[in-house]
């Protein structure tokens, strides 16, 4: 049996995508395996469980009893691919106490297989960041999100070493489009008989890029 | 033959930790494959017993009978460590009747290694014991552990009063236990398991258990970092066993 994948997407910022890129990630999941659990750990972004109620619980680290509700869920090696959209406020207590619990080493005794998503910027507190999560997770397992919307073009070179992800930018009408709280990236896949409009394609790209994503974490057979 | 080693973890003062301190202790000396036998004072009912029950045996200090059982058995007993956790408000008289049975004149000499946990509390009456327990501290090693499992302050903040209770005593070896999650304490409690067993998911009986997943790696981390204090003390060459069980990645 494969390791069960467990998602985190995080960023010490606010309104660099995270959400949207959740709420991507959960519906390929959901298409591809037909069940997927989402964790939405947000105080004050927009909520992964307005888009996605059906397969996503929100959750917190504010607390001991948050932690262990959230975190003895992801441990286990179930087949479930589990997504986390981790808000910004819960940043740094998240990865402390991963840290403390030694959650990397039971993951690895258990098949279950943590990668962070990390939603690159350009600002301090993200330069910053970053290096932390290098020394917590291994290169394999950590990915930048390259968001043009947020980094445009600019992605700084310490974040473009590893593995890096690239969501292109749509325009603006577009954004306002999936920005939409009934939007479903799967439905308009399946009902959108045009498949070269740029939305269209947009999806297929991210969904291509998620397949290939989870293609380069299987452990490679000899 | 090696020395018998006697350890007393105790305070003047109720609730500071000494119980826990004791444990940790014994959880230690069981990773380092030290043979350990252990004294819970809290006559008729212990709370070290609870969680050690194997190797615990409950004693009143007070009586003669008691401190025979004790005293008059460190050469014969297999265990080359006995910890003895000494009850409230009872390490002051406890060590005195050790100096009237000629027990403090032993170690002087050389006879036993004997070494004292005195656990503070953040009272300015907590910290007035150490210059109590100093009197009797010749011959033997003196730890003044600052444990922070309730979120106390020991007058950090004001140096001058922190200097004159901690240098005071010349010989004193100074122990920090870090603050353990409350969660995971009393999840411990409950389960009245070793902190190892706790970490390793395991029952009173070996069985397997449920124990969270985050609860037992708070406890992890704590008792690892417990343990690094013990290592910077050469807790295990005190006891003559030598370098310490590699724990490697758990600090």
């Amino acid at each position: 049996m494969s390791p069960t994948p467990v998602y985190i997407i995080c960023s010490p910022r606010p309104m660099v995508g995270k959400t949207l890129l959740a709420r991507l990630l959960s519906e390929f999941l959901l298409l591809k395996d037909g069940i997927v659990s989402s964790f939405d750990i947000n105080l004050k972004e927009p909520s992964l469980l307005e888009y996605l109620p059906r397969i996503t619980e929100t959750a917190d680290v504010v607390d001991t009893f948050g932690k262990m509700q959230l975190m003895d869920r992801l441990i286990v090696h179930d087949g479930v691919a589990k997504v986390i959209d981790l808000g910004f406020h819960a940043f740094d207590e998240f990865f402390k106490m991963t840290h403390q619990i030694g959650f990397l080493k039971e993951a690895a005794r258990r098949g279950v297989a943590p990668v962070v998503l990390f939603v690159a910027d350009t600002d301090r507190v993200s330069a910053r960041s970053y290096p932390t999560l290098q020394e917590y997770f291994p290169a394999k397992a950590l990915i930048t999100i390259d968001n043009e919307h947020v980094v445009r073009g600019e992605l700084p070179t310490a974040m473009a070493a590893g593995q890096v992800l690239r969501i292109s930018a749509l325009p603006s009408f577009l954004k306002t489009y999936i920005d939409r709280v009934s939007f479903s990236f799967t439905d308009y896949l399946r009902n959108e008989r045009d498949s070269s409009t740029e939305l269209h394609q947009w999806i297929r790209r991210n969904y291509t890029s998620f397949r290939e994503l989870e293609l380069s974490l299987l452990p490679q057979q000899s | 033959m090696a020395k018998p080693v006697v350890i007393v973890v105790g305070a003047d003062k109720g609730g500071v930790g000494k119980t826990t301190v004791s444990r940790t202790l014994l959880d230690y000396f069981s990773a380092n494959n030290v043979p350990t036998r252990a004294f819970d004072t809290e006559s008729p009912r212990g709370t070290l017993k609870r969680f050690h029950p194997d190797i615990t045996e409950i004693v009143d200090m007070t009586t003669t009978s008691d401190q025979m059982k004790i005293f008059d058995t460190l050469n014969a007993a297999s265990p080359s460590v006995t910890v003895i956790d000494v009850r409230a408000g009872l390490l002051s008289p406890a060590l005195a009747s050790l100096r009237d049975i000629g027990f403090l004149d032993a170690a002087k000499a050389g006879q036993i290694t004997f070494s004292v946990f005195h656990i503070l509390g953040p009272s300015i009456a907590s910290l007035d014991e150490i210059a109590e327990t100093a009197n009797f501290m010749q011959g033997a090693k003196y730890y003044l552990v600052k444990n922070f499992i309730n979120d106390t302050q020991f007058f950090q903040w004001d140096q001058a009063t922190y200097n004159s209770y901690f240098h005071r005593i010349k010989d004193a070896t100074e122990l920090t236990i870090p603050k353990l999650n409350e969660m995971a304490y009393e999840q411990v409690e409950v389960s009245s398991v070793p902190f190892l067993k706790f970490v390793a998911n395991k029952g009173k009986d070996d069985e397997a258990a449920n124990y969270s997943f985050v609860l037992r790696g708070y406890v992890r981390h704590w008792l690892a970092n417990v343990w690094s204090e013990f290592d910077r003390i050469k807790l295990t060459d005190l006891v003559g066993a030598g370098k310490p069980v590699s724990r490697g990645g758990e600090k």
